[in-house]
């Protein structure tokens, strides 16, 4: 137990003049591998008569509740003691709980607002969440206390985090500068500069284990920046030599568990876990990744090819007939485009709770994304874990689809922006009508000019200003990869997945590849942004103005009005295809006023606009049908397939178009989908798939389902007028 | 499904049309406009679906067009089906509105003073039909369930407690079974109370879960005559049996065979096979999968030969 704990903070204590010497000496004594030293250390600090003293003691033999409860005694005795409250605040962020911990450096803060050690912690819990903050906050707390070797560490830590590797070395080199038998971290970050840019070996790496040769945390560091650089498998083999130095090490362990499972290695990964957990070791990561592994019993592995499908056992047979369809596609146009092909088998996770979605990516709860890729595998939420309307599966599948040609052609050296931005172009090369429409911080980015420069754009997802700063990123890196592939065609995108394979940085990329200065392509690209989007983005607030009048008119069934105005403002965002959009109130209207062809065309714009809203959509296949548009009304929900599939109605009307309109393998797959839902009526979707088979000349496979419908049914007359055909044609 | 299939051995024994029936829809006061229209439009669309079905049952609707029913329109409507319906005869009660409970008893919302769940009790009480279906759509009508149970009563109630106070879906997809012919998942072209209320139920759960909501209501039926309502009826719970042997709607003429005298034989070996295929459902999992599927078939295929032959 003891080695597990997190040496990493004792170096605050040279800012603190009240804390005693004593209690420095015992965690500098840890942190340089003197264990004897330091267990004795911290044993003689439990005997003190100072209850801050005794919770340093404590806390250094992993006796975490009794180390809380002395803090607390020793907050009760000295209320105003800013020291006692820093250190119980990291304490509380060793022990995975940043909101107290948070709590308690503010409070500090607030009757000093340079306390070093605070904003050092500060600092600390916003590197944990990946708050742009951070770097801020560990800043104020190294000119706060110039000799604070931990903000210089964290400093250097966040620069290479964010890819900045020159700042890194510099801030890490004047780290070691300060305490050169001390600066164990600041080596880490150093070593993990020199890997990251793959240089086999690094002088810090034996600088460090010449100080302490069972530093494990030396590679715990570099792992963590590894990951944060999405080059998992790298990331694995350092946890791997951080625990082989300190097996005990349960952070560690529990990381690298949760590391495996992003590469698919299931059971190493439930191993290590186990091993975190049976030590006490239960942040919210370990809990959850463990109830996720065992959760797996309720999932299907459905293996064709190279490739595997995780599905809920609950949705599995209907999502595998359009899953793996779409993903054979994807790889096959992504085999040609990419010039490569996936060597090792690709695994896609399709998870109906987006909490499991979050768990498996992150190991927690709350995570925005829909999709996420590691290496050769892609874990995403299934249809079924949003609102039907909200998400298409398939846009999500081909963009992280995407990201795994690209990481792996770039051995994930590529800077996010650029793996970001070819997979949002790749959402719309299928369709159009697939992606992502522009929102309205989007518009006001592009209105207001605040879009990133090109080179930086790596900020806008990795220390974003606001949450809509990631959105706007997603959009402005997926416009600049339509520019290139527009103004210079694909070849120059592979060209620069070539460089950034060197590690290449993008200014120099843009230059040698594009043949200008990063500044001039920016000037370039907003000048071709704007041409498309720059009306709209300036028509944004005359469309918020008009719009409710036009809303208010539609709920008063006031037709005249809509007809009159909604074009009009229709035009002005066009793009917005949400709920109560123009297009459906005009649909509406021309409906109210008899002119059904022409309501028609108004859902026809919703549609091909990006509209998905099943009812909608819906609505315009009857129309389309009642007006004998079978074969429009066919491929309106079709698109629902891809939206959401989890729908008997939406199958059957599509299966029975497709059979009326002649197209047998799609009547199939639409009936094989009803029968997988197992509605209501499956008598009845058994018996229109065997005639769907009847249809195609596969009439063993409709004897066979003829022969369910009437299990289910075996009255039946319907189906057994069939079997009797059947029998009789077939005997 | 087993419990249908269990019951089709029921159904080949039992008359499926008694003599007569009779449908009371009330509805209770709507509250909001919007309300109004929505409940409107279910006790419309469960009469329309009786008026154009080949039994024509007598039906009574009360307070659909007037606002809600009152609690004298309701006790005149009951007392009038307790005058007319025999002992022979079904009698089914539909309630569609909002319900409250609180914590003790429920009521049933109408225009004027509400009626309590044993009041309404009683009054059922004086229809003499042995068989009758209770059908109530209303938020917290799972506490009306205590006092409405009795031997050979189907109660359905659209939440499981009193305490699921939300307004509710279930209404709109029970109705929806009258009218949706996949509601019938055996094919006899007979709606049984069961399939209805397994319809209404699955058609309620999707709601939720397309939707993404909290689930407020989940619906229970008990046809044992004591104790709490169930989720799913089935052999595992002894509910069930009753449901499925009680017709609300028929879609076709499956009795005309049955008068043929010459159809005899035939009938006899229909009703033999059935039984058989229903045995050989129960065997399933005690034969290898290969020999079921190949009795299965067999048993199937003579049932449509046979069948055909009926039809001739």
């Amino acid at each position: 137990m003891r080695s597990s704990i997190r040496t990493a903070a004792f170096l605050l204590l040279g800012a603190m003049a009240l804390v005693a010497a004593d209690s420095r000496t015992c965690w500098t004594e840890r942190k340089l591998g003197k264990a004897t030293e330091a267990d004795a250390c911290f044993a003689e600090l439990t005997r003190s008569n100072s209850a801050l003293d005794r919770a340093e003691g404590l806390w250094g033999q992993g006796a975490f509740e009794a180390a809380n409860v002395s803090f607390r005694e020793a907050l009760t005795r000295d209320p105003s003691s800013l020291e006692a409250r820093v250190r119980w605040g990291r304490l509380f962020l060793e022990r995975s709980n940043p909101r107290e911990a948070q709590q308690l450096f503010q409070e500090v803060l607030k009757v000093d607002e340079k306390h070093a050690g605070a904003l050092l912690g500060m600092a600390l819990v916003s590197a944990e969440g990946f708050s742009s903050k951070a770097e801020e906050l560990a800043g104020q707390a190294a000119a706060a206390d110039p000799s604070l070797l931990e903000a210089q560490e964290l400093l250097a830590r966040l620069a290479l985090e964010r890819n900045r590797l020159d700042e890194a070395r510099a801030i890490g080199r004047k780290a070691v500068a300060m305490k050169p038998g001390e600066a164990l971290d600041a080596m880490a970050v150093l070593a993990a500069a020199d890997w990251l840019e793959d240089k086999p070996v690094s002088e810090w790496e034996s600088n460090a284990l010449k100080i302490n040769p069972k530093y494990g945390e030396f590679y715990g560091i570099a792992a963590r920046i590894f990951i944060l650089h999405r080059r998992y498998k790298e990331a694995i083999a350092l946890y791997e030599k951080a625990l082989k130095l300190d097996p005990e090490n349960w952070r560690d362990r529990s990381e690298l568990g949760v590391n495996l499972m992003r590469l698919g290695k299931d059971a190493e990964a439930k191993q290590n876990l186990e091993a975190a957990y049976n030590a006490g070791f239960r942040d919210a990561a370990t809990v959850n990744t463990l109830r996720l592994i065992d959760s797996y019993s309720r999932f299907d592995l459905i293996r064709k090819g190279n490739t595997v499908l995780r599905l809920s056992k609950k949705e599995s047979e209907l999502l595998r007939i359009y899953v793996q369809a779409e993903l054979d596609r994807a790889i096959a146009a992504f085999d040609k485009k990419y010039r490569m092909k996936l060597s090792e088998p690709f695994q896609l996770e399709l998870y109906p709770d987006h909490e499991d979605f979050a768990v498996r990516t992150m190991g927690l709860p709350g995570l925005g994304a829909l999709g996420v890729a590691f290496g050769d595998t892609v874990a995403m939420d299934s249809p079924s874990a949003r609102p039907p309307g909200e998400f298409h599966w398939a846009s999500t599948m081909w963009h992280e689809l995407s990201h795994v040609y690209v990481l792996k052609l770039t051995d994930h050296k590529v800077p996010r922006w650029f793996t970001e931005g070819i997979s949002v172009h790749e959402e719309t090369q299928v369709s159009k009508e697939w992606g992502d429409r522009l929102d309205p911080p989007i518009l006001k980015a592009v209105r207001e000019k605040t879009l990133l420069p090109v080179a930086e754009l790596d900020k806008g997802f990795q220390q974003p200003e606001s949450p809509s700063q990631v959105l706007v990123s997603y959009f402005q890196a997926g416009r600049i990869v339509d520019y290139i592939v527009e103004t210079w065609g694909w070849e120059k995108v592979l060209s620069m997945i070539a460089d950034f394979k060197k590690m290449r940085p993008t200014a120099e990329v843009v230059q040698a590849e594009l043949g200008m200065p990063a500044a001039e392509f920016d000037k370039k690209f907003q000048a071709w942004l704007n041409a498309q989007t720059g009306k709209m983005a300036n028509d944004f607030g005359e469309w918020e103005k008009k719009m409710p009048g036009l809303v208010k008119a539609a709920q008063a069934k006031d037709w005249p009005t809509v007809l009159a105005d909604g074009p009009a403002v229709r035009d002005l965002y066009p793009e917005y295809v949400g709920k109560m959009s123009a297009y459906e109130l005009l649909a509406n209207a021309y409906a109210g006023s008899k002119q059904p062809e022409k309501a028609i065309d108004e859902l026809w714009r919703y549609a091909r606009k990006g509209g998905r809203d099943p009812g909608v959509l819906k609505r315009l296949a009857s129309m389309l049908a009642e007006a004998n548009r079978e074969k429009e009304a066919a491929d309106v929900l079709a698109r629902l397939n891809y939206i959401y599939p989890l729908d008997t109605g939406l199958h059957e009307k599509l299966g029975g178009l497709y059979a009326k309109l002649g197209d047998k393998r799609g009547a199939i797959t639409e009936f094989r989908a009803l029968v997988a839902m197992k509605p209501g009526d499956l008598a009845g979707a058994h018996l229109q798939l065997a005639k769907a088979y009847r249809a195609n000349h596969q009439l063993k496979e409709a004897t066979d389902q003829v022969y369910l419908a009437l299990e289910v049914a075996p009255g039946y007359k319907e189906a057994q007028k069939v079997l009797l055909e059947l029998t009789a044609a077939n005997p | 499904m087993k419990i249908i299939m269990a019951l089709a051995f029921l159904l080949a024994m039992t008359p499926l049309v008694p003599a007569r029936s009779a449908y009371l829809i009330v509805v209770g006061h709507p509250g909001e406009d919007d309300y109004k229209v929505r409940f409107q439009g279910w006790a419309q669309q469960i009469e329309n679906a009786l008026a154009d079905s080949p039994e024509k049952p007598q039906v009574k609707t009360v307070g659909a067009t007037t606002g809600g029913a009152t609690l004298a329109e309701l006790e005149t409507a009951i007392n009038e089906a307790a005058k007319t319906a025999g002992a022979d005869d079904i009698f089914v009660l539909i309630l569609i509105g909002h319900g409250t409970f609180d914590g003790t008893d429920y009521k049933f919302n109408l225009k004027g003073p509400d009626i309590r769940s044993a009041q309404l009790a009683v009054m059922l009480d004086r229809i003499q039909s042995t068989r009758q279906l209770v059908v109530n759509t209303t938020a917290a009508s799972g506490g009306a369930m205590p006092a409405l149970v009795k031997p050979h009563r189907v109660v359905i109630a659209a939440t499981r407690t009193g305490t699921q106070k939300n307004a509710t879906v279930f209404a709109r997809y029970f109705a929806d079974a009258f009218s949706d012919a996949s509601a019938d998942t055996d094919k006899n072209e007979t709606i049984t109370a069961l399939e209805a209320y397994v319809y209404a139920a699955r058609r309620t759960k999707e709601y939720y879960d397309q939707e993404k909501r909290i689930v407020t209501e989940q619906s229970v039926l008990n046809d044992i005559g004591s104790g709490v309502g169930v989720r799913d009826p089935g052999a595992n719970n002894g509910q069930g049996l009753l449901a499925a042997s009680f017709p609300m709607l028929r879609l076709g003429s499956t009795a005309a065979a049955a008068a043929n005298p010459e159809k005899a034989a035939l009938l006899k070996r229909k009703e033999l096979l059935e039984q058989q295929i229903d045995r050989l459902k129960y065997q399933k999992e005690s034969l290898p999968p290969l020999d079921y599927r190949r009795q299965m078939n067999a048993l199937l295929l003579t049932l449509a030969q046979t069948q055909a032959q009926i039809d001739q």
